[in-house]
């Protein structure tokens, strides 16, 4: 059981990975940085609960703050670019971030051990759930009472005229530009989002996991967060919700039973999705179907 | 620093250089796909390290020379590069920027999960040629496997010049980055001009996974993400599209990169090339050599 509770708690972390990444693609940005606001979150939370000793919120609120003013730094410069030249200086960007972690040692002694990151050894000791008695359920609501949070916020973003805003600069710039949307505020401010978002993502994160290492936050990761609001589709929040159960929960744990070619099946069936679905799986065209079978069993039923 | 240390330098920049030549194959790769369509081709790089690996395993238990097993990448890699743009590009709309992103992530994955199954992870040696032979200049000595490896890049890179100012298909790959629709109105087919810019690309790419290999002396699926990587930076720095800018910006990054693992150690070393790119993406956006094609 308690197998399943931390699947559980794994696909609510990453969907969160995956809506920071979702805010920032509906302006047309592909940013891989999200995995460098995810590690920022990490290493502060982690931080400030095991060596300041704050309690949990707090720590993850002021992670989420870091992050995204990092990615509000960050944005000002990366958002002149576009296309290659911005995946390219995202992609950088997060490297940097994991590199200056993989060289970042910071130690305190607490008691008879020394506590705190230790350059490439990580950083271990993430003890906050353990040491306040949290049981793996609790967590596991923690951490999806936050991801319903962030969904019922985006969801409403989604139908405010800021969502309308952010979709026009991502489906034509010199079009929503005429209309006198100013692009540059647009694109920092849904970066910003991002990164505050997956700050808190990887607050959480750290201490789920208790140890983290510079290795868990390198390109892989930053091209899973993209993958998943790509793979689900850019219609609404719930395309990125249904790709992390997929991946996360069919690709790499429901297929564990094929042992070795369970990676190779993964490269392979993301490949098929995308040649069989160009926009997504939960697309404009399968929302529309969904649509029309609930209307149609509406009008039987009355 | 004393004179010592300068000779030590010298010598490290002098190596990265000869390394470099790799980092400008990969960059040309890049380069090329992007200016024909436009489209950023994640999986290259482990598609030139997949290059590199099938012709180890193809002549696996054949005691072959090592040119043979170079020549043999290639051809796996011109093989790929075909393979590559039938599964990412082929059937999927061109409008759609992101699906080809991700389908050439997928593939990235899947070849370097195809590395692991079929070799357990283990790394390879892989053949060079002269690695006993030492130039010495003075207090500096060059290595000849990494001269040869600088030489086959020099030739391979002249070859694919000649290629693409000096053929029709070259002529028909410049029209189709220019302008496709007159590109088509002329009577070229798009998909013959991409498909034979994958195909070229992938032999570019799979000497350049032999070079790598020759170069390290031994092949690893961990190599294709900071191949990706580098080969991303090069092609930014060297300016979108533009093939000397590849290759000068290859051997750039490529002596950049060594004088700061002898100055900085290696787990440093990367930074200080991340720094460059962002110098670079702040001052010269366009990087060095910006073309008409690049402006998007």
């Amino acid at each position: 059981m308690d197998f399943y509770l931390g699947l559980a708690q794994i696909i609510g972390i990453h969907t969160l990975l995956g809506l920071s990444a979702y805010c920032v693609l509906l302006t047309g940005q592909v940013s891989l940085a999200q995995a460098g606001f995810f590690a920022i979150g990490a290493y502060v939370a982690g931080m400030l609960t095991v060596l300041a000793e704050w309690p949990l919120i707090p720590a993850l609120l002021a992670a989420a703050v870091i992050a995204g003013a990092i990615a509000c730094a960050v944005g000002f410069p990366a958002l002149r670019l576009r296309g290659l030249m911005l995946v390219v200086a995202t992609i950088a960007f997060g490297e940097s971030v994991r590199l200056f972690f993989f060289n970042f040692d910071y130690q305190i002694t607490r008691g008879n051990i020394r506590v705190g990151p230790l350059g490439g050894e990580g950083f271990r000791q993430i003890r906050y759930f353990p040491e306040h008695g949290w049981s793996t359920l609790e967590v596991l609501l923690f951490v999806w009472m936050v991801v319903t949070l962030v969904m019922a916020a985006l969801w409403w973003m989604d139908r405010s005229r800021a969502g309308a805003v952010l979709r026009a600069v991502g489906e034509d710039e010199v079009a929503a530009q005429s209309t006198g949307i100013n692009i540059t505020a647009v694109k920092v401010s849904a970066m910003t989002v991002g990164g505050v978002i997956a700050g808190a993502g990887g607050g959480i994160f750290a201490h789920y996991t208790t140890h983290i290492e510079h290795v868990q936050f390198g390109v892989v990761l930053a091209t899973f967060a993209i993958a998943y609001p790509i793979l689900g589709g850019l219609s609404n929040v719930f395309g990125t919700l249904l790709a992390v159960l997929f991946v996360q929960g069919f690709l790499i744990e429901g297929l564990r039973f094929l042992g070795d070619w369970r990676n190779l099946l993964f490269g392979a069936l993301i490949l098929l999705a995308m040649n069989l679905r160009p926009r997504g799986l939960l697309d404009a065209g399968a929302i529309a179907a969904l649509r029309r079978l609930s209307y149609r069993k509406d009008a039987t039923g009355a | 620093m004393d004179l010592l240390d300068l000779i030590d330098t010298i010598q490290s920049i002098a190596d990265g250089l000869l390394f470099g030549a790799t980092y400008a194959m990969l960059g040309i790769g890049f380069t090329l796909i992007f200016g024909v369509m436009h489209k950023i081709n994640l999986a290259y790089a482990a598609a030139s390290v997949g290059a590199a690996y099938a012709s180890l395993l193809i002549l696996a238990g054949v005691k072959a020379p090592p040119a043979v097993v170079f020549l043999l990448s290639a051809v796996a890699g011109g093989v790929l590069g075909g393979i590559v743009y039938v599964v990412c590009f082929r059937f999927i709309p061109l409008v759609n920027p992101l699906a080809t992103l991700m389908s050439t992530v997928g593939l990235l994955l899947l070849i370097d999960e195809i590395i692991v199954h079929e070799t357990q992870g283990v790394p390879l040696a892989y053949p060079a040629l002269f690695s006993d032979v030492i130039v010495r200049a003075g207090p500096f000595g060059l290595r000849g496997d990494l001269m040869f490896v600088f030489a086959l890049g020099c030739v391979s890179m002249v070859v694919l010049l000649l290629l693409v100012y000096r053929t029709r298909l070259g002529l028909a790959t410049r029209a189709v980055s220019q302008q496709p629709t007159a590109a088509q109105l002329c009577g070229i087919s798009l998909d013959q001009v991409n498909g034979f810019t994958f195909i070229v690309t992938g032999v570019v790419g799979g000497v350049a996974g032999a070079m790598t290999g020759a170069a390290i002396g031994m092949l690893s699926p961990l190599l294709s993400l900071p191949l990706t990587v580098k080969g991303l930076i090069v092609t930014v720095i060297g300016g979108l599209g533009s093939i000397p800018g590849a290759i000068i910006a290859g051997l750039l990054v490529g002596g950049f990169e060594n004088i700061f693992q002898f100055l900085r150690g290696v787990s440093e070393r990367d930074l200080y090339v991340m720094l460059l790119l962002f110098a670079f993406l702040v001052f010269r956006p366009g990087g060095m050599f910006r073309t008409s094609s690049a402006r998007e």
